[in-house]
């Protein structure tokens, strides 16, 4: 116990004097920055979470062909979640002696669980956000269904054999499904109507959807305990299997954000080693003497163990508060883009982040302080007796364990993770013996040099151990710097090209031939920007070179997908602007009969350049030749298409057309009356998708760009710690130099030489090494096009010679500004 | 078997024999010690003279365990200080020996009073804060218990490693060259005391100094030279 007291006693003069301070500074950061980041990100994906449900009206959804077992659904009774069902098929309306092909979807009292519909009158005003779908004996429909059957609100309508009086227009549903193009127009009824219309029969196409809400917990167990009981036909729908374009871009940021938290606790764990490097050389001489009093080994162990026990209790426990407060001035400031409704920071991380303290202080600072343990007490008669360095393995392995600990947690793959340590760890080797090398060379120059410069190598000389580990520590900062930006600008640009800002946010589709002109003329007139308008013919590809298609494809495939439905083909002499070649001649169009097939559907049903397509449109047949395969980016919100004929080869077939165009906030007031004036048209609004889209990307992008500022915090303490960590050894020096003659100059001039030498070879290794791991990720994982970063070679030894020599002079300043006496007789 | 070594020896509370220390350097075997045999009777008080470079802070330093020889053995109260690992010398340390030191040795995080409970503290003593006081009083420092070392003179400073010496009531006491930072009279105000303290707690003083008249105030003088006794 009085040893314990005596260790706090201890920990709380050093923490005075300020010898903890750059210590528990590089430890507040790296603890911060974690802790902030899996705040977020937790709170981020629990939130987001929350939206992504709303598409599925529910937080899980069982769909398939046939009602599902009773017992399923009193399981999840059992697991306390709140469900809801919906029954959707096609069905052909006959009103008024017209005759429509409709999508009916009966919903049960719950529905939705998630999200709200939304409906309007005739006049399509006075919307109405509601959280139930239409009464029983009631139908809602799509607005297309008005004119095309002559109907008006309060009309009844037929479904079956069931009579449903009409009340109101269906604005939004948010789990509608299926693609833009191709979708007939929605009747909404209550589920309890479902089996008076007779309509649902065996064998009728019927898809039954159970929607599921409740507690994360409770979801997951019950997912795991369907899971084995599906059979082939039915599926379990979640955000990540139903969002991609959702799910990829949140997974990267995750994982980015991930894998930067590790930068952050390996750049402050390399300050916290250096930190803690001073630290036990400043203690040599008390441990001396505490040895010389009796303390045994294994006591001077426990007595600074016990130390930095409660600084990493303290320091970490500041840090979660410190990464609380982040991740709260984050969500603050991105407030107005934010739903209302926001999940709580989950506890769970701040435990976290006060172990990821603990076991960051260990990581880094144990094999310094172990040296205490070996401080011979001779020492208090023999200054210049010190313990052996710690051994390199126990350094370095120990904070490979930590990062590579970390790094497992984030990619939660070991083998990612056995690839990223190794591989760093065999550049490290490399760059260590590298460095002593040239090191070593440069001693034998010394000699011929100048007096400053040779004053100011034999500084990076004097100890080439330290110099090694000192140039190693600049550059492995610099390169996870420079790895963090660069990936952070490729995920930030590869948003924007994605979303650029006014990204086409409405879709309009079946725009008749005759009104097309007219069509164009309203939206010039209001200033609204399309993205061209394309023709539509609905038609079929039935065969590849005369043999039939169906047999070609795998099941489950996207291929499988396109073939079984009609696709919408379109004509023109030339592509959409993202679209591009990749296999085949260029696009000359210059007759009919030539195609051009997106190149992911071409893979997959084995379509190669020269290949002949058949197709039915209608009752017609239709060739066509494929002249080359394209790339298409399917997330720009533009029209796009699988075929691109050339003009001509439609010809005859009744086509509509389509465009998509940006509209702002204000402009939508426009709508109305443009659906009044068009009743053929549907206009597909995507811009709540796309709203909340951007609205993530944004979050995202604030806290990558957080999590940046840790790690510029987080090097500027390895700037410091590193100058500290041999401030002593040359304020000593200087003294004794000035005492001996040497002017001021020369020793600022040494310094500088010494510093610039440092930071420009540890620039020019972090170049390398981070143009070799972009050069692996890009091309190994990400799968792209890889270009020397010229940045990179300008900035990085810029960077390094700048940050070191700046931190290094403001750091060494006392060096020549103390009075020799007062240094020399301490 | 530790028995019958202390009753081998009764009085003798240091017994080194044939102790010799050899250490290699880049020209060779440099020999500072050689062949040393020295019986330091319970009580008694002893200085180690010699020029500089003569082995006195080496012999001083093996004596109390703070080093391992080459050749020979120290016996520290009947125990045989080979016998034992550097932290059977360290548990030896605490309970036997006390050190003044030329260039003080006080941790600098602590106070004075702080300073000399530390070996108590580190043996476990219940009231370490009392007698720590108690002694601080006795050197002439009960003003300046919550002082740190900055904030000491040098003769301060001293004289608070000399409380922290005798805190513990040390049965040995080593002193290397204790006035060798001091002045004169600063210097002779710190060995009074020293001798002073010796004579009350009976302690057997082995004392490394230059100054013949500090050597003359102990009971017997070994002189060193060139690692030899003569
Ligand atoms: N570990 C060592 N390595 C090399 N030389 C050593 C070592 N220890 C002692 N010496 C040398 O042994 C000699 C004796 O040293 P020691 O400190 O015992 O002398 P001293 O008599 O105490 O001198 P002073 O009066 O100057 O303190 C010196 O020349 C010293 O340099
Ligand atoms: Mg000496």
């Amino acid at each position: 116990m009085t040893r314990f007291r005596l260790s706090l006693k201890l920990l709380w003069r050093d923490a005075r004097s300020g010898e903890l301070t750059l210590l528990a500074l590089a430890l507040l950061i790296a603890v911060g920055g974690t802790t902030s980041i899996s705040l977020f990100a937790d709170r981020l994906q629990r939130t987001m979470n929350l939206q992504a449900a709303e598409f599925l009206a529910g937080d899980l959804v069982l769909a398939g062909p046939a009602p599902v077992d009773p017992q399923w659904l009193a399981k999840a009774d059992e697991y306390a979640l709140s469900g809801s069902q919906t029954v959707e098929f096609p069905s052909m309306l006959l009103e008024n002696g017209e005759m429509q092909l409709a999508s009916i979807k009966a919903v049960s009292e719950t529905y939705p669980l998630r999200g709200r519909l939304k409906t309007r009158d005739a006049e399509l005003q006075d919307e109405v956000v509601s959280s139930r779908g239409p009464a029983a004996g009631e139908a809602w429909i799509d607005k297309r269904l008005l004119p095309a059957l002559k109907l008006k609100l309060n009309d009844t309508l037929t479904v079956g054999e069931k009579v449903l009086k009409v009340t109101r227009v269906i604005s939004y549903e948010p789990d509608k499904r299926g693609d833009f193009y191709s979708f007939s127009p929605r009747v909404m009824m209550h589920l309890d109507d479902l089996a008076a219309t007779g309509a649902v029969q065996p064998g009728s196409r019927v898809h039954y959807a159970y929607q599921f809400r409740g507690s994360e917990n409770a979801l997951a167990d019950f997912k795991a305990w369907l899971q084995p009981n599906l059979n082939p036909s039915q599926k379990i729908l979640d955000i990540h299997r139903d969002r991609p374009e959702l799910g990829s871009a949140l997974q990267r940021a995750e994982r980015y954000l991930g894998l930067s938290s590790v930068v952050v606790t390996l750049i402050a764990g390399v300050a916290i080693a250096m930190a803690t490097r001073r630290y036990s050389e400043r203690h040599f001489n008390a441990t001396a003497l505490l040895r010389c009093l009796g303390c045994t080994q294994a006591e001077i162990v426990r007595l600074y163990a016990a130390q930095f026990l409660v600084l990493g209790l303290i320091v970490s426990a500041a840090g979660c508060a410190l990464g609380w407060l982040a991740q709260y001035g984050l969500f603050r400031l991105l407030k107005n883009l934010l739903p209302e409704t926001l999940a709580n920071p989950g506890g769970l991380a701040i435990v976290y982040g006060l172990g990821t303290g603990l076991v960051i202080l260990w990581g880094f600072a144990l094999p310094p302080l172990l040296r205490l343990q070996a401080v011979p007490p001779l020492r208090v008669l023999r200054r210049e007796l010190e313990p052996l360095p710690s051994s390199g393995w126990l350094v370095y392995g120990l904070a490979a364990a930590v990062v590579a600990a970390l790094i497992w947690r984030y990619t939660d793959d070991p083998k990612l993770t056995g690839a990223i340590i190794g591989t760093g760890l065999l550049v490290l080797l490399i760059f260590g013996l590298a460095i002593h090398t040239i090191l070593q060379l440069s001693r034998r120059l010394l000699p011929r040099l100048g007096l400053h410069w040779r004053f100011g190598l034999r500084g990076l000389l004097r100890d080439s151990r330290a110099g090694v580990g000192q140039i190693l520590a600049f550059a492995i900062t610099l390169t996870a710097m420079a790895l963090s930006f660069s990936v952070r600008s490729h995920l930030l640009d590869d948003w924007r090209r994605q979303l650029p800002d006014r990204a086409p946010n409405h879709f309009a589709i079946n725009i008749l031939p005759s009104s097309l002109a007219d069509f164009q003329t309203d939206l010039q007139r209001e200033q609204i920007p399309d993205s061209r308008f394309y023709p539509v013919v609905r038609g079929r590809l039935v065969a590849i070179n005369g043999e039939a298609v169906q047999g070609r494809v795998s099941k489950d495939s996207q291929g499988e997908a396109a073939t079984q439905r009609e696709l919408s083909l379109t004509w023109s002499d030339r592509f959409p602007e993202d679209n591009q070649i990749t296999d085949g001649a260029a696009w000359q169009a210059d007759r009919p009969g030539q195609v051009s097939v997106e190149k992911k559907l071409a893979d997959n049903l084995g379509i190669r350049p020269g290949d002949q397509l058949a197709f039915t449109v209608g009752n017609a047949q239709l060739a066509a030749t494929v002249v080359n395969l394209r790339s298409v980016q399917w997330d720009t919100m533009r029209p796009n298409f699988y075929m691109i004929f050339s003009p001509g080869t439609l010809a005859g077939f009744p086509a509509t057309y389509m465009t998509s165009f940006y509209l702002t906030e204000a402009q939508k007031t426009v709508l109305p009356p443009l659906l009044k004036k068009y009743p053929a048209v549907t206009v597909l609004e995507v811009d709540q998708i796309l709203q909340q889209f951007r609205t993530i990307l944004a979050q995202l992008t604030a806290a990558i760009n957080l999590i940046l500022y840790f790690a510029l915090a987080a090097g500027f303490s390895v700037l410091f710690g590193a100058v500290y960590s041999t401030l002593d050894q040359r304020i000593y020096e200087g003294a004794l130099l000035r005492t001996l003659g040497a002017r001021r100059r020369l020793l600022r001039i040494a310094h500088l030489i010494e510093f610039g030498v440092l930071g420009l070879a540890a620039g020019l290794l972090a170049t390398l090494a981070a143009e070799s791991i972009l050069y692996a990720l890009y091309t190994r994982v990400m799968q792209i096009d890889y270009q020397v970063h010229v940045y990179l070679w300008l900035t990085l030894p810029a960077a390094g010679v700048a940050g070191v020599t700046l931190a290094g002079y403001w750091g060494v300043r006392d060096v020549v500004r103390q009075a020799p006496l007062r240094v020399l007789r301490r | 078997m530790i028995n019958t070594h202390s009753n081998h020896s009764a009085s003798a509370i240091i017994n080194a024999r044939k102790l010799g220390k050899a250490v290699p350097t880049s020209e060779g075997t440099l020999h500072i010690l050689a062949s040393v045999d020295l019986i330091i009777k319970r009580g008694e008080s002893i200085a180690i003279v010699g020029e500089s470079g003569s082995g006195k802070s080496t012999l001083l330093s093996l004596l109390a365990g703070l080093d391992t020889p080459s050749s020979g053995s120290v016996e520290i109260d009947g125990r045989d200080l080979n016998r034992l690992n550097e932290d059977g010398r360290a548990l030896l340390r605490n309970e036997l020996v006390g050190f003044v030191f030329q260039s003080f040795q006080l941790l600098p995080g602590l106070t004075a009073l702080e300073n000399v409970m530390l070996p108590l503290e580190l043996s476990g003593v219940a009231d370490a804060e009392q007698s720590a006081r108690a002694l601080l009083q006795r050197v002439g420092l009960a003003q300046r218990l919550q002082h740190t070392p900055r904030q000491l003179s040098g003769g301060e400073q001293q004289r608070v490693a000399l409380a922290r010496a005798f805190v513990s009531r040390p049965a040995i006491l080593f002193a290397d060259e204790p006035t060798g930072n001091l002045d004169r009279k600063t210097g002779a105000k710190v060995i009074d005391l020293l001798f002073e303290l010796n004579q009350e707690q009976q302690t057997t003083l082995i004392l490394v100094t230059h100054d013949m008249s500090l050597a003359a105030r102990c009971q017997r003088t070994i002189r060193l030279e060139a690692g030899s006794i003569v």
